[in-house]
């Protein structure tokens, strides 16, 4: 009797359940599950026009193994990344351990730090654009240089991970802080009067106590870096003399499905940079137990 | 404030409410979408269809434009879901992809009942090529025909004690004249941009080479006069009286050339009117010349006997989808964007040079307005050299890989000669493909 | 010297490098915004002079004027606006039900419907773009503020961060109210939901900010530019004239106007609700 009524709440229970979760998982699916599992499936196909496919195997995958742009686009997200994510990540909790610092102003200087964050990605785009223009922009001038920031093939994707850099630090610097304020004053006391300097203090105490916070910020920053495109879509151009040393990887996928239509090749970039995104996820979430301390 | 956003929400629901059952106004009314991509011809065209409406007061059309980055993604995926405009421009490098594939409505006997041949009878020979399928259908009524113009400073052109250019300016001129301004003033001579249609094409053809071959199956860029061409056009960016592509990527030449830091760029005849309009403190210090002819062709191909003269010219077309849902008003709108009283409104709009023959002349009313400041004469003569731009149905798949190739040549990572061999084969191998397809 | 003076004059260096490092790394910030008012003002000749002159000879109203009659920007706020409310909408109601349900109800298939939401947060959005809009297309909702919401209707993140906060709530206070009588649902709504305040206001941000600077949905699904956001507004504006500074310049200060001008209100909302977005 009574086991009767607990799996009738029980299944009352997972009624609720599925009701409550049936608008959010229908809409992924239907908006953006499906459609993956769709590309999946063109990636090994042909784009004959039109929405009509024809299945020819590994074909797009031994075309985009063998096309020295692709394995460049490749070099460029991944050197994206190493551009971000570090120095990203180092720059933000720098300015947070400043911000933690007992300063004057701080809400001040917190909100003009992450302001570009409020700011639409189109605006901040155009502003550095001029800042970088090579004959008549600012920094040029300031820096005493004469580089064609936006145009060499050298410093083209600098160029675009300054300014992701500058649009995501207040972000990562917001977040950083909250994890320095729950950190016990205590500990920095007792180690003191262990005699620990503040360099000490930093590895032994800040580092492991923020880890958990690091490690949702580098997630974040490193899944965005990987799909960076919108940045560069509205930094450069089609007759940018340094587009292939600058382009991402969905970058090239913008390029070769919807501009040049070959949606099956598109595709299989599209695979490739997932398969990547999950692998570099997969190696963090591994590697977090070397170096994330979730309790002391 | 509870209360206050509750009345937003309320307020912002109804609006949600008024926009989605907008679209399906029920006034008894056949209500058509028009799809274009150019702000600038948005007047012209709804002036069109105003007086079409006026004498079919049950159908409404709407005039809609989309910017030419978005266009033809959102044109594919709405062929696919068959929820295409009612009405759109078409250009040529797109045709044959849609047409080829079922998508457009074979418009060749439109005018059967109002005059046989019409089509030949009232429009050129390009024009025809541009709307024609590869089965020699016809997918699109003729809308319009540009080609390009030598756009000049004239301040820089006397201070620098140099004859305007004229019918007989070679490009050899053209250099010459670059260095003198240059040397004279400090400005930029002529700005040698990377660009097809408004670029390095007009000069292929003039000096005896070609993109495509006459049946557009094999490319020419590695031709003996394809290739001095562009070996010429590109290496301009070389000389000091022209910035080289950097500059041209992060300043634009037409910017450059307005705010007066140049001497001479290439521009289309669609663009000069928006240029009066933009700029009236140039009003009277610019004019325009017929591009620079080839001083040494190396070979002239019998249709052009024109002593290295040559221009390129496109124009676009108005089609409708194979499937659409008022297939028959439509077709009756679009047999009326074909007849003369229709293109004249265009042309007198400024739109557009039109394409019916003899109408061309109603485009120069737009620039009466501004007291006729610029030679547009030379336009209108330079259309019986015209060639038609070329493309062929693989062109969106091969368009952008040129594309690649051509701006590692200009960024000096590629030789130039070993690029034009590499841009032949691209083109070559996607027609190919294309070819081996159908 | 003692050893309290020391440590006195060692505290006031740190102190001046602090505020030193953070006048700088504040210069840096807020550069790119001055220079974005100031090339706003110039002629274009002005803005592309070299060397570049940094205050304009005049504040003209020139780029202002050529911006607003080239963008209809009292259709582009008004579309923003409700752009951002429906997802803003959406996101808090599904991902709240969601997120309570991953949280603290037990149903079969929790773990595999967890994942999709896993999985959707590592995907690329642009390859969802042609799907959806054909999607919006058939549903007859292309060139309206529906098909612009369309794709915001449910947000992965959202039930991602507020199932996290679900699982913050002690279960007694959920059992407590079952007892009372409740089904799931008013336990859900009446008890639970009221808690996560917090929460509910970092995902309105949060929404509401990539809703605002998304770029590519608006330019595809909607025809028309009485139709777009600002965002989008601001992306055609490259494609008429490349390079006219103050004109892009002033179109890009009018866009974030609105945005920058909630921000500095709400500030310490806006700081605190994202900074809770980080996770523990």
């Amino acid at each position: 009797m009574k086991n009767r009524k607990l799996s009738a709440s029980a299944r009352r229970e997972e009624n609720w359940g599925w009701l409550l979760v049936a608008p959010t998982i229908i809409g992924l699916f239907v908006l953006n599950i499906w459609p993956f599992i769709q590309t999946i499936y063109t990636s090994f196909c042909e784009h004959l026009g039109f929405g009509h496919y024809r299945f020819i195997g590994l074909d797009n995958y031994i075309e985009m193994f063998r096309n020295p742009d692709f394995w460049k686009a490749t070099w460029n997200t991944v050197y994206f990344c190493i551009l971000t994510v570090p120095v990203g990540i180092a720059l933000a909790l720098f300015v947070a351990m400043l911000l933690n610092a007992k300063v004057k102003f701080k809400g001040g200087f917190r909100t003009i730090f992450f302001l570009p964050m409020v700011c639409a990605p189109a605006a901040i785009a155009m502003v550095w654009q001029v800042i970088f223009n090579g004959d008549s922009g600012i920094l040029n001038q300031i820096l005493g240089t004469h580089i064609q920031w936006i145009t060499n093939s050298k410093t083209a994707i600098i160029a675009v991970a300054i300014v992701s850099t500058w649009s995501s630090i207040g972000y990562d610097a917001v977040l950083l802080l909250a994890g320095l304020q729950n950190i016990n004053k205590q500990l920095y006391e007792a180690s003191s009067i262990d005699g620990a300097g503040k360099i000490r203090q930093f590895f032994n105490i800040t580092l492991p106590m923020i880890s958990p916070t690091m490690f949702s910020v580098l997630i974040m920053r490193l899944m965005a870096s990987m799909k960076v495109y919108d940045l560069i879509y509205m930094m450069s151009d089609d007759t940018n003399p340094a587009m292939a040393d600058m382009q991402s990887l969905m970058y090239l996928f913008y390029r070769s499905s919807f501009v040049a239509g070959d949606r099956g090749y598109g595709s299989a970039i599209v695979v490739w940079t997932v398969a990547l995104i999950l692998l570099v996820t997969l190696i963090q979430f591994w590697g977090q137990k070397k170096w994330v301390t979730y309790d002391i | 404030m509870k209360k206050f956003l509750r009345g937003m929400a309320a307020v912002l629901l109804v609006a949600l409410m008024l926009s989605v059952s907008g679209c399906g106004a029920s006034d008894g009314k056949t209500h058509l979408t028009f799809q274009i991509w150019d702000t600038n011809q948005r007047q012209g065209m709804q002036d069109m269809c105003d007086a079409y409406t006026a004498q079919h007061p049950d159908v409404v059309i709407d005039v809609q434009v989309v910017s030419w980055n978005e266009y033809w993604t959102k044109l594919e995926a709405a062929a696919e879901s068959n929820t295409m405009p009612d009405i759109f421009w078409m250009h040529t490098n797109q045709l044959l992809y849609y047409a080829d594939f079922g998508m457009l409505a074979d418009v060749t006997d439109l005018y059967d009942d109002v005059e046989p041949g019409y089509y030949q009878n009232h429009f050129s020979e390009i024009s025809l090529g541009n709307i024609s399928g590869s089965d020699g259908r016809y997918y699109g009524v003729p809308k319009d025909k540009d080609n390009g113009v030598l756009v000049y400073n004239k301040e820089m052109f006397d201070a620098a004690g140099v004859a305007y250019p004229d019918d007989d300016w070679t490009w050899d001129d053209l250099t010459e004249a670059s260095q003198k301004i240059y040397d004279a003033t400090g400005n930029y001579g002529y700005l040698a941009y990377l660009d097809d249609q408004l670029g390095y094409w007009a000069y292929v053809y003039q000096n005896g080479g070609y993109i495509l071959s006459a049946d557009r199956t094999a490319c020419g860029f590695n031709q003996p006069g394809g290739k001095e061409a562009m070996e010429f056009y590109i290496g301009m960016q070389q000389e000091e009286w022209c910035p080289d592509q950097n500059f041209f990527t992060q300043n634009g030449a037409g910017a450059t050339f307005w705010s007066q830091r140049a001497a001479m760029f290439m521009e289309g005849s669609w663009s000069l009117l928006g240029a009066l309009k933009d700029h009236p403190e140039m009003l009277g210090k610019w004019d325009i010349a017929k591009l620079p002819k080839a001083p040494d062709p190396v070979s002239t191909p019998e249709s052009l006997d024109q002593d290295g003269r040559a221009c390129m010219s496109n124009g676009l077309c108005y089609s409708t989808g194979a499937h659409g849902k008022n297939l028959e008003i439509v077709k009756d709108v679009l047999k009326y964007f074909g007849t003369e009283e229709a293109q004249l409104i265009q042309g007198r709009s400024g739109a557009a040079i039109p394409a019916y023959l003899g109408t061309e002349e109603s485009w120069r009313t737009a620039f009466e307005e501004y007291g006729d400041p610029i030679n547009v004469d030379c336009i209108f003569e330079q259309f019986d050299y015209a060639i038609q731009v070329p493309y062929n149905s693989a062109s969106p798949r091969w368009k952008s890989q040129v594309l690649d190739v051509l701006t590692q040549v200009y960024a000096g990572n590629q030789e130039v000669d070993a690029g034009l061999d590499k841009m032949t084969e691209i083109v070559n191998t996607e027609t190919a493909k294309k070819l081996a397809g159908n | 010297m003692n050893k309290t003076s020391s440590s006195r004059r060692s505290y006031v260096t740190t102190k001046v490098l602090v505020y030193a490092a953070l006048i700088i790394g504040a210069a840096i910030m807020i550069f790119p915004f001055l220079w974005m008012v100031l090339t706003s003002f110039k002629t274009q000749a002005e803005s592309v002079s070299i060397p570049a002159t940094f205050f304009p000879s005049a504040f003209r109203l020139d780029g202002y004027k050529k911006v607003l009659e080239n963008l209809p920007f009292v259709k582009l706020y008004w579309n923003t606006i409700l752009l951002v409310f429906f997802r803003v909408v959406c996101a808090v109601v599904f991902s709240s039900m969601a997120g309570y349900a991953f949280a603290k109800l037990k149903f079969r298939g929790k773990n595999l419907l967890f994942t999709i939401v896993l999985v959707q947060m590592s995907l690329p959005s642009q390859i969802f773009i042609i799907p959806q809009y054909q999607m919006v297309a058939k549903l007859g909702l292309v060139n309206t503020i529906a098909g612009l919401v369309f794709p915001g209707i449910v947000s992965a993140f959202g039930v991602f961060f507020l199932r996290q906060t679900y699982m913050g709530i002690p279960n007694e206070i959920g059992e407590a109210a079952y007892l009372d009588g409740c089904n799931q649902f008013q336990t859900f709504y009446k008890v639970m939901f009221p808690l996560t305040g917090t929460s509910v206001a970092a995902i309105t941000i949060f929404t509401a900010v990539f809703a605002y600077g998304d770029l590519m949905w608006p330019q595809i699904v909607n025809n028309d530019i009485n139709m777009f956001t600002l965002s989008a507004g601001l992306a055609t504006l490259r494609g008429m004239d490349t390079t006219n500074f103050p004109m892009l310049m002033a179109g890009s200060l009018l866009a974030m106007l609105p945005m920058v001008v909630l921000y500095l209100i709400f500030q310490k909302q806006f700081v605190e609700g994202i900074a809770g977005t980080g996770g523990k």
